[in-house]
């Protein structure tokens, strides 16, 4: 069968698919894939006679025959194309030089794509105007025209239009030459972007002053950098080609395009660019996504820049490409992605100051994968396994209850159940238990409790010089009143950002007080509500995301007119609205108007500025408010946000499941931010309750959810299971013995546990000071310390429970169920009773065997 | 520039150097990675400075009334207190550095350094960090970054402080808390010194801690056989590590100042000058990477000559003791030891007797571990008020002890956000230190 339909196959191809078909020969190994191939190939070819009519506008359409489907289906479905796609779906190319680099990308039946580019015919409807050259467009003529690009029996059209085809366009600097400063690296930190240049030469870092490199270029050093009499002997030349020694070595080739542009400006005069200049408004990446299977499959990306004067250019050849998955998806420097070993990938594209990305799944070639048609509890489950499905990958089984039980403890109210808890929840026949559970433990005041500390960490609530005791704790308090009367999470921001009035009467101002440096609030600001780092637009573009030092400053000047002064109490300030005072833009000293950060600029004439921002900042205009606090929410119960930090959301650190974001961020919005209703939802999805064991296809996913993971527990939660477990109550300045280390107003109330367990000191806003990593000292402190073996003798738990005739097994279990929320196994309990049966004090014995629990790994960590 | 996915890892950092032969499983893996980013990667390896001991006088020492006097200045300048010859010609130091004066021809003196921070923690962030304050990033100390670079040895933590972390700085920056200094918790200048949690609880000796531990692995195995996890094999490390130095006769003996010859220790001083720095010598004799001990404050707007009298005469006896005995035992080639403040003081006196804080020109002082001995690096104007030869900045500073010690200071190091940052930025190596 196989070979009659090659060989008929052969027969019937005509001139035009022949290259097609050898392509796609070589591609294949295997004789039935073949076979799929060429019916395709052939179906194709018929399916170009019935599909003439392929609607022009779109260029994403695929058009397939009847028979094409029948065909494919009988042989493989896997391996049908299903869509075609060509990008950029239109094409406009303006002045002699423009050109066009064209992506086609099949997408198959389960869900891969190829990168055709090469293999698809393309013809044009009226010839003459461009050319189409090694996957690229050219201009030739003025005029408009269509281009058709047909593979696999699908068709796509793609609108061209050419303007001032014989028309060259000037060089300018800054949209020539500074992209060219740019890719070869001439700009980046390590080199001559350095805050102090390099080898005596400086440029702006990733190029935020363009004019400050045009001076420093041209006049600086009259004479050295140019040569307008002899272009070609410009130290900037011979430099960046490697003609002179260069500590930078050689950046480029002489008959490089980037040398080409250099050297045209040159020969122009070096001329600075005169009137205005078309900003950049925009970049697009294409294809926005692959799923590349087999190592070695690749994908070429075309990367595309619309200006402010509606022109649009091709900056593949100018754009500076990374990934943040080397070991999958590795990107070539001219945007060239090659599949490596499985995994997801973020390809990012940079050029001028924007970044942008596509999503990349490498998948292995052969892969025996079926789905496990998972149960789904809640929407959140839907939105998981939709991903986990496109990656292969199916979740663990549910957990037991026992892992359940202390899982949902740790997590809700970072406590353990008592044993009694542990009883009544094994015991209950109820098959909502875990439902009622979550319902039950959201009610606890330990919830409030938990959620409390971690807002006291995002706003910094600690003594400093500024803030004292009082305030502090008023502070502390007003906190404390909000979340437990549920206020909406919005309001509560809106009040604190826009607060003003005395530290003591209106505590919320503290805020202002606990920071008073106008950058460091703004900062401060955006990390916290927005998830931004926007630290690194302080200096320069940052170059890693959108933000620019327009951007940074244009938000800072929300906080630039908050005034102080001092009340009658001469520990109390007073924080009101000046009504005057700018910011300014370190590069030409520019006021900057108040910008929301990727917003607009309000009208903030007469108002106060920071009621403005707070208006905006915590509602659903800012796209990133309710994101942000789902995320962090989200990470409070996974170890791990769905961007990861919660507090670096950047266009290069993208979600890795961008619909959930979304979906829990309306949700939010719609709860009226209700925490509770929230956590609700995220306690009863399947994904919450999945075992940390793990399956074939999920052993390596570390981001995806697919199953439980193991998490470190936190030190204050640490530091209270054990003083629970053992019954022995904690001491903590400015509370009463008893006292729980998650109700510590002061960050800077510590023991020496918390700190070296790595409590945060709420010294910055940055999620990362709460430390979990493992260090010396915290293992001989668990050791030898006085937190476990002192406080297993203080607790006197062991000796009332002989005194009370518990017999040693009994005792065994119930510190078992105490400390891991487990019954020991059989294996255990035999194991535990010879090393016990040596030793003669019943009593000392059973403390090691607290010890031993307090120290163990199941015990320090939530799973 | 290639990033590699969540660079901030901690286990990954972790494996990297110092734990790759114990957990070596993705090594490989590891090393392509490094292989594909850009970011400069230079392989560590141990210099002539096998240790390095930090003293660090916090407060801001005066470098006229320690390591650069002024005798010919005029009085306002020269302030109150004379100066003495040293053993090294035409070398001259405070008259109070009377036994330090007599090993000068071990010492490398640097009278040059110079920085433009005169805040107290923006000062002290340089001199550990190697940077200047950042608002975006906190930057490892030199400790940490030792303890990333090169893991522990001889069962001992690679990066102790005495008696506990001197200063925020000292930490790890935006290095994993892995690389924290391991802290005594206690001033071995007192009577009642015991490292912190080094020794078993009372109540429980060898047989009943050798019991507990085979209790704990009964009940580890349980979930050792459940799960896998990274951050469960970096906490294993770490008990081991710690049952290493429990059970490990000469890492404990190397905390245990008791041990010491009394004379020695009456040499070196029985205060916290003297016993800190015994404590350090014993320390990186025993194994230890990198110590650092801060010893009293120097801070004197006030009547510096009251404050020199009081805090100087310790310090003067046992910084010589301890470069004496190093050398005597044959370590001081191999250790490099530094004195270090966070800035200098006004040329002038001011109207309190004292001095003021002045980053723009002081000393620093190194010695062995591959430094020259018996040399004065760069030199301070006629009143100390600025670099006349050879400034030397914090980078260059930092660089050469980095090379020193077989660091590449240019190497990158991946802070979060995926961003590559050199260990110490512009700094080189100054040629004329080096032995």
């Amino acid at each position: 069968m196989g070979r009659k339909t090659n060989s008929a196959c052969d027969v019937g191809l005509t001139d035009r698919n022949r290259h097609t078909f050898e392509i796609s020969a070589m591609a294949t190994r295997q004789q039935t894939r073949f076979v799929i191939l060429s019916l395709l190939m052939l179906a194709g070819f018929t399916g170009l006679l019935f599909a003439q009519d392929a609607a022009p506008e779109s260029a994403l359409t695929g058009v397939e025959s009847l028979e094409t489907a029948a065909v494919a289906d009988d042989a493989s479905p896997v391996d049908k194309i299903t869509e075609l796609a060509v990008f950029p779906g239109e094409v406009s190319l303006t002045t002699s030089r423009d050109r066009q680099s064209l992506v086609v990308q099949a997408r198959l039946a389960d869900g891969r794509t190829q990168d055709v580019t090469s293999d698809a015919e393309v013809t044009f409807e009226m010839p003459g105007l461009a050319k189409f050259e090694g996957g690229t467009l050219y201009p030739v003529a003025d005029g408009s025209t269509q281009l058709k690009v047909e593979h696999g029996g699908h068709r796509v059209i793609v609108p061209i239009t050419v303007e001032a085809a014989t028309v060259e366009r000037p060089v300018s600097f800054e949209l020539d030459v500074m992209p060219v400063l740019m890719k070869s690296g001439c700009n980046m930190g390590s080199c001559h972007g350095a805050a102090r240049g390099k080898d005596g030469f400086r440029l702006s870092l990733f190029g935020f002053d363009p004019q400050g490199d045009y001076f420093r270029l041209t006049r600086e050093i009259s004479g050295r950098r140019i040569n307008l009499a002899r272009p070609e002997e410009s130290l900037l030349l011979q430099k960046a080609t490697g003609a002179v020694p260069h500590s930078g070595g050689k950046r480029f080739e002489v008959s490089s395009e980037l040398y080409d542009t250099l050297h045209r400006w040159l020969v122009s005069g070096a001329s600075v660019d005169a009137g205005e200049v078309p900003k950049v408004m925009s970049v697009e990446i294409n294809p926005p996504n692959a799923v590349l299977a087999g190592e070695g499959a690749q994908q070429r990306l075309t990367v595309r820049a619309h200006y402010s004067d509606g022109t649009n250019r091709d900056v593949t050849s100018l754009a500076y490409f990374s990934t943040n998955n080397d070991n999958s998806a590795p990107v070539s420097g001219d945007g060239v992605i090659t599949a490596a070993t499985r995994g997801e990938a973020f390809v990012t594209a940079r050029f001028e100051t924007h970044t942008v990305g596509m999503d990349v799944i490498v998948l292995p070639v052969e892969q025996d994968f079926a789905w496990s048609e998972p149960p789904e509890f809640n929407y959140i489950d839907t939105l998981i396994n939709n991903k986990l499905k496109k990656l292969r990958i199916n979740p663990s089984q549910v957990c037991s209850d026992e892992e359940f039980l202390r899982r949902v403890y740790l997590d809700i109210i970072g406590q353990l159940p008592t044993p009694d808890e542990f009883d009544r929840f094994m015991q209950s026949k109820d098959s909502q238990k875990r439902v009622l559970l979550i319902d039950e433990l959201l009610a606890r005041k330990e919830f409030v409790e938990v959620w409390v500390m971690k807002w006291a960490e995002l706003l910094q609530i600690r003594t400093t010089q500024q803030v004292t005791y009082k305030p502090m704790l008023l502070y502390y308090s007003w906190l404390q009143e909000q979340i437990a009367n549920n206020q909406p999470i919005d309001q509560m921001v809106q009040e604190l950002l826009s607060a003003t009035g005395g530290t003591f009467t209106s505590p919320a101002t503290n805020y202002y007080q606990s920071e008073t440096d106008t950058l460091k609030i703004s900062e401060n600001v955006a990390q916290v509500f927005m998830g931004m780092r926007i630290q690194c637009a302080q200096c320069h573009n940052h170059p890693f995301d959108r933000w620019t030092m327009d951007d940074y400053y244009g938000f800072a000047a929300f906080f630039s007119q908050i005034g102080r002064k001092r009340a009658e109490d001469p520990r109390e300030i007073i924080v009101f609205n000046r009504g005057g005072g700018e910011v300014n833009h370190p590069v030409g000293n520019r006021r900057m108007a108040p910008k929301f950060l990727g917003g607009e600029t309000p009208n903030v004439k007469g108002k106060d500025r920071r009621a403005v921002l707070a208006t905006w900042l915590a509602s659903d205009d800012n796209p990133y408010f309710a994101r942000n606090l789902s995320n962090i929410v989200w990470a409070h119960f996974f170890g791990r946000g769905i961007i990861n930090e919660v507090d670096d959301v950047r266009v290069s650190n993208p979600a890795v499941n961008p619909e959930l974001l979304d979906e829990l961020a309306r949700r939010f919005s719609d709860y009226r931010y209700d925490f509770r209703q929230m956590v609700r939802d995220i306690c009863n999805s399947r994904t919450y309750q999945l075992s940390t064991a793990t399956n074939e296809t999920n052993i390596a996913d570390n981001t995806n959810f697919s199953h439980g993971s193991l998490r470190r527990l936190r030190a204050e939660v640490l530091l209270d299971c054990i003083s629970q477990v053992t019954e022995t109550p904690n001491k903590f300045r400015g509370l009463p013995r008893g006292a729980s280390a998650i109700q510590i107003a002061d960050g800077n109330t510590s023991t020496y546990f918390l700190t070296t367990f790595g409590r945060a000191k709420r010294e910055t806003v940055c999620s990362c000071e709460v430390k979990m990593e493992p260090n010396l000292s915290q293992a001989l402190h668990l050791l030898n310390g006085d937190s476990v073996h002192n406080r297993i003798r203080q607790g006197k738990l062991i000796k009332r429970r002989l005194d009370e005739g518990v017999s040693p097994k009994d005792l065994i279990r119930e510190l078992y169920i105490r400390c891991l929320t487990r019954e020991p196994t059989e294996a255990e309990t035999t194991n535990l009773r010879a090393i016990l049966a040596e030793e003669k004090s019943q009593r000392q014995s059973l403390e090691d065997v607290f010890w031993a629990l307090l120290n163990s790994r199941e015990f320090l960590f939530n799973h | 520039m290639a990033h590699t996915k969540n660079r901030r890892g901690f286990i990954r950092d972790f494996l990297q150097v110092g734990f790759a032969g114990g957990i070596g499983l993705s090594l490989a893996d590891l090393l392509r990675k490094e292989a594909h980013a850009d970011p400069k990667n230079y392989v560590s390896k141990e210099g002539t400075a096998k240790s390095l001991i930090f003293i660090f006088l916090p407060g801001g020492l005066a470098q006229q009334e320690s390591f650069d006097p002024k005798p010919l200045a005029p009085i306002e300048y020269r302030g109150p207190m004379g100066s003495i010859e040293t053993n090294v010609s035409g070398v001259r130091f405070n008259e109070l550095l009377k036994r330090t004066a007599r090993i000068a021809d071990k010492l490398a003196v640097c009278r040059s350094l110079t920085h433009g921070e005169a805040a107290h923690e923006r000062g002290t962030h340089n001199m550990f960090t190697g940077y200047r304050p950042s608002p975006a990033l906190a930057f490892p100390s030199m400790g940490s970054v030792v303890s990333h670079e090169f893991g522990p040895r001889k069962n001992l933590p690679p990066y102790v402080c005495i008696p506990n972390q001197p200063n925020e700085f000292a930490g790890t920056g935006y290095l994993s808390s892995s690389y924290a200094p391991f802290s005594l918790g206690s001033d071995p200048a007192r009577g009642n010194f015991r490292v912190r949690d080094l020794s078993l609880p009372n109540g429980c000796d060898d047989n009943r801690f050798a019991r507990r531990r085979r209790i704990l692995d009964a009940v580890n195995d349980h979930f050792r056989n459940k799960e896998k996890s990274d951050s469960l094999d970096a906490v294993d490390t770490f008990y081991d590590r710690a049952y290493a130095m429990i059970s490990s006769p000469q890492a404990r003996d190397a905390f245990d100042i008791a041990k010491e010859d009394d004379k020695l220790r009456e040499a070196y001083g029985k205060n916290a000058a003297g016993q800190r720095m015994l404590m350090a010598r014993r320390l990186v004799e025993a194994g230890v990477r990198f110590v650092t001990l801060s010893y009293g404050g120097w801070d004197m707007h006030d009547n510096i000559h009251n404050g020199f009298n009081r805090s100087m005469p310790p310090f003067d006896r046992a910084f010589a003791t301890l470069i004496a005995d190093l050398d005597q035992r044959g370590l001081l080639d191999s250790t490099l030891v530094a004195v270090a403040s966070e800035f200098g003081r006004t040329p002038k006196i001011n109207n309190n007797a004292g001095r003021d804080h002045w980053p723009k020109v002081y000393s620093v002082v190194l010695a062995g571990g591959g430094i020259k001995r018996g040399i004065v690096h760069g030199s301070s104007d006629a009143t100390a008020s600025e670099p006349e030869d050879n400034p030397l900045t914090v980078q260059d500073w930092a660089t050469t002890m980095y090379k020193c010690l077989g660091i590449v200071a240019d190497k990158e190091l991946m802070a979060p956000g995926d961003r590559p940052v050199e260990i110490c930025d512009g700094g080189k190596v100054v040629e004329e230190l080096l032995a």
